[in-house]
């Protein structure tokens, strides 16, 4: 019975499992792929000096890899939390539920962890191929396959999995069937206390880190800001929703003002769904500070050190956390495609009390655009604290060193996935069939 | 298969028309090409002259949004706007100011006095419905179309909503049409149409509910 409504849950949220087992995939292929990197770097002498490099942008990749593994669950879980309130309603127990959401979660992470292990060989030749074609390893990285890397990305991507799914398992079932099937708009808690406890925790602990960055030597200096950065974000996303519902009344105000109707629609979904809205501000977020941080940190001990890249080897530090640049925006596009997939019977609500296509259009774009700027607010937060400590280590000023355009790229296609994720997601309910049948 | 069949029927200005028939006869697929929500095959759809059959996508929209006022059985609202967001949600959209007074006055009326501030998860199935009728009767549409008001409510309240609709023809002269399957919401009404596998049947006016349970062949 299990399998067949497990089955049933697949057949009706496609994308929503496709979204889960895409993020599960490229999590395991950027944890083991970085994995066999260092560890056949770690086989040759004369890349010594770059092993430092290395293993900070696969603490990144590692890092990004369970914190959208763990979101995307969690979003996947609770976007289901009508069939679980209906399945309740029917009869099965918070615990047959909470059984079916992990064992969906399993079937989810087997499969996709097995196809990540095989996906790390290549990805992981790919980046020896521009390690050398940048100059970071002109010798080249053997790329042999070890267990080791193998072990630990099985091991994360089926922790994670099942940890996150647990988690949203127990959210989920812990609401009466009955409030859930009542359309409940108004969210129970902004903030409750576990995760405001994490929140605050985390935020202390991120603090420690920065103070720490210009007392540490001078070689670990970097890695501390980035594991500032990293616990920054963790308490940021967990205090996130109060965050965001600030940042949606004072965006959304402004929006309102210049496209009344539109704005109105895409400002009351963010206060009253800060949650929602969070859960798509988080990537962007995470892109921004990480990206920054990384890419920043090297600019910033570089200039300290009077290096100079140019050519080639210019491109060294953005290959290194390129994919996981990459991933962090898939999961922007992934996540902002849920959220909004979330509205369709509101779109169509709105539709047939007389808004146009192209003002629902306009307020999911609205909506998007406020959410990617509150995460890069957020994010650009973070990594300025880290960075600003990091220049002080580095040249004993509160400065650092940072490229414009490589920043407005990384907002840009934060942004621009976003909408493509938002658009497409809604498309059906704004142009499709009024009337569901 | 053809949901409707050659109807052709007016109705006049400032009227309540029911319509009842049985599940499949055609009522709701009347209400939803009348409304514009849907098209019909052939045929025309005239509102206040205008043949809506040959409007575009967004001339439906704005048609929907200023003359035509929709309610269905549940799920009217956004569920993020307040119940005078809701209200108001219409002339936003249409890029004019609500007459804050006027707003007010209707939610009065209404009964609502009070809950402006209240999201439709905090409001029960009746307000719900209460809140959509004012949103509906601020635009001033040429005709109010209801798909089961009070389907989803229980009876003291449905008959709440249902002297609300009365209220509206008889006091602002609203044309108002509605689909219904209960005689006693169909007996507020001032003539009640019968559908019957897409032809109407029949036409009373100001029926009883018993004449209205009598046509329907004694089924209550």
């Amino acid at each position: 019975m299990t399998l067949v409504l497990a089955w049933n849950n697949v057949r009706t949220d496609p994308m929503g499992f496709a979204a889960s087992f895409a993020a599960v995939v490229l999590a395991v292929m950027l944890i083991g792929g970085s994995g066999l990197v260092v560890t056949g770097a770690a086989t040759r002498d004369e890349l010594n000096g770059v092993m430092g490099l290395l293993v900070l942008s696969s603490a990144v990749s590692g890092f990004v890899s369970v914190f959208v593994v763990a979101g995307m669950l969690s979003l996947h879980v609770l976007r289901q939390r009508r069939t679980w309130a209906l399945l309740r309603s029917v009869g099965m127990t918070p615990r047959q539920v909470s059984r079916l959401i992990t064992a969906e979660a399993l079937v989810v992470a087997v499969l996709a962890v097995v196809a990540g292990c095989v996906l790390a060989v290549p990805y992981a030749v790919l980046m020896a191929a521009f390690m050398r074609a940048t100059g970071l390893a002109p010798g080249g990285v053997p790329v042999e396959v070890a267990t080791g890397p193998f072990i630990v990305a099985l091991v994360v991507g089926l922790a994670v999995t099942l940890l996150a799914a647990r988690v949203a398992a127990r959210k989920a079932v812990g609401v009466g069937p009955l409030e859930v099937l009542r359309e409940n708009a108004a969210q129970r808690r902004l903030l409750p206390w576990p995760r405001a406890v994490i929140g605050v925790l985390a935020l202390a602990a991120g603090v420690v880190l920065l103070w720490l960055v210009p007392q540490v030597k001078p070689a670990d200096a970097a890695p501390t800001a980035l594991g500032a950065t990293m616990v920054l974000c963790v308490g940021a996303s967990a205090l996130g929703p109060v965050a965001l519902r600030g940042m949606g009344r004072l965006l959304g105000a402004v929006v309102a003002r210049l496209d009344p109707g539109a704005g109105m629609l895409a400002r009351s979904s963010l206060v009253a769904q800060p949650r929602r809205a969070m859960s798509a501000a988080s990537p962007v977020m995470l892109t921004v500070a990480l990206a920054c941080t990384f890419l920043f940190a090297v600019a910033t001990t570089d200039a300290a050190a009077g290096v100079i890249r140019t050519g080639p080897s210019a491109w060294v530090a953005p290959t290194l956390v390129g994919s996981a640049v990459l991933y962090t925006v898939l999961s922007v596009l992934n996540a902002t495609a849920m959220t909004m997939a979330e509205r369709a019977d509101e779109i169509r609500l709105l539709r047939t009390v007389g808004t146009k296509p192209r003002q629902l259009a306009r307020m999911v774009c609205w909506e998007t655009l406020i959410v990617t700027c509150a995460g890069t607010l957020l994010g650009t937060g973070i990594a300025a604290a880290s960075l600003t400590m990091l220049g002080k280590a580095a040249t004993g000023e509160l400065r650092f060193a940072y490229s414009l355009p490589q920043y407005a790229g990384l907002v840009l296609v934060c942004a621009v996935s976003g909408l493509a994720g938002g658009l497409a997601a809604t498309r059906r309910a704004r142009r499709g069939a009024l009337l569901p049948d | 298969m053809a949901a409707l069949r050659q109807v052709s029927i007016g109705f006049p200005r400032g009227s309540f028309t029911a319509v009842m028939g049985p599940s499949g006869s055609g009522k709701s697929t009347l209400l939803q090409c009348a409304s514009g929500l849907d098209r019909a095959d052939s045929g025309a759809v005239h509102i206040a002259g205008q043949d809506i059959t040959r409007f575009g996508e967004n001339e439906l929209a704005v048609l929907r949004r200023d003359r035509v006022g929709v309610i269905f059985q549940a799920f009217n609202l956004v569920p993020s706007l307040t119940a005078w967001q809701n209200v108001i949600l219409l002339t936003s959209l249409a890029r004019r100011r609500a007459d804050p007074s006027r707003v007010r006055e209707l939610l009065h009326r209404v009964g609502l006095a009070g809950r402006e501030g209240h999201r439709p998860a905090q409001l029960s199935g009746g307000q719900q419905q209460r809140v959509a009728i004012a949103r509906a009767l601020l635009g001033r549409p040429e005709v109010l179309f209801a798909d089961e008001p009070t389907g989803a409510l229980d009876r003291r309240t449905g008959h709440e909503v249902l002297a609300l609709l009365r209220e509206a023809v008889d006091a602002f002269g609203q044309t108002v049409v509605m689909v219904t399957h209960d005689p006693e919401a169909a007996a507020r009404a001032d003539s009640v149409l019968f559908l019957t596998d897409g032809r109407i049947v029949d036409v009373l006016d100001r029926p009883s509910v018993d004449q209205i349970g009598m046509r329907l062949g004694g089924r209550r």
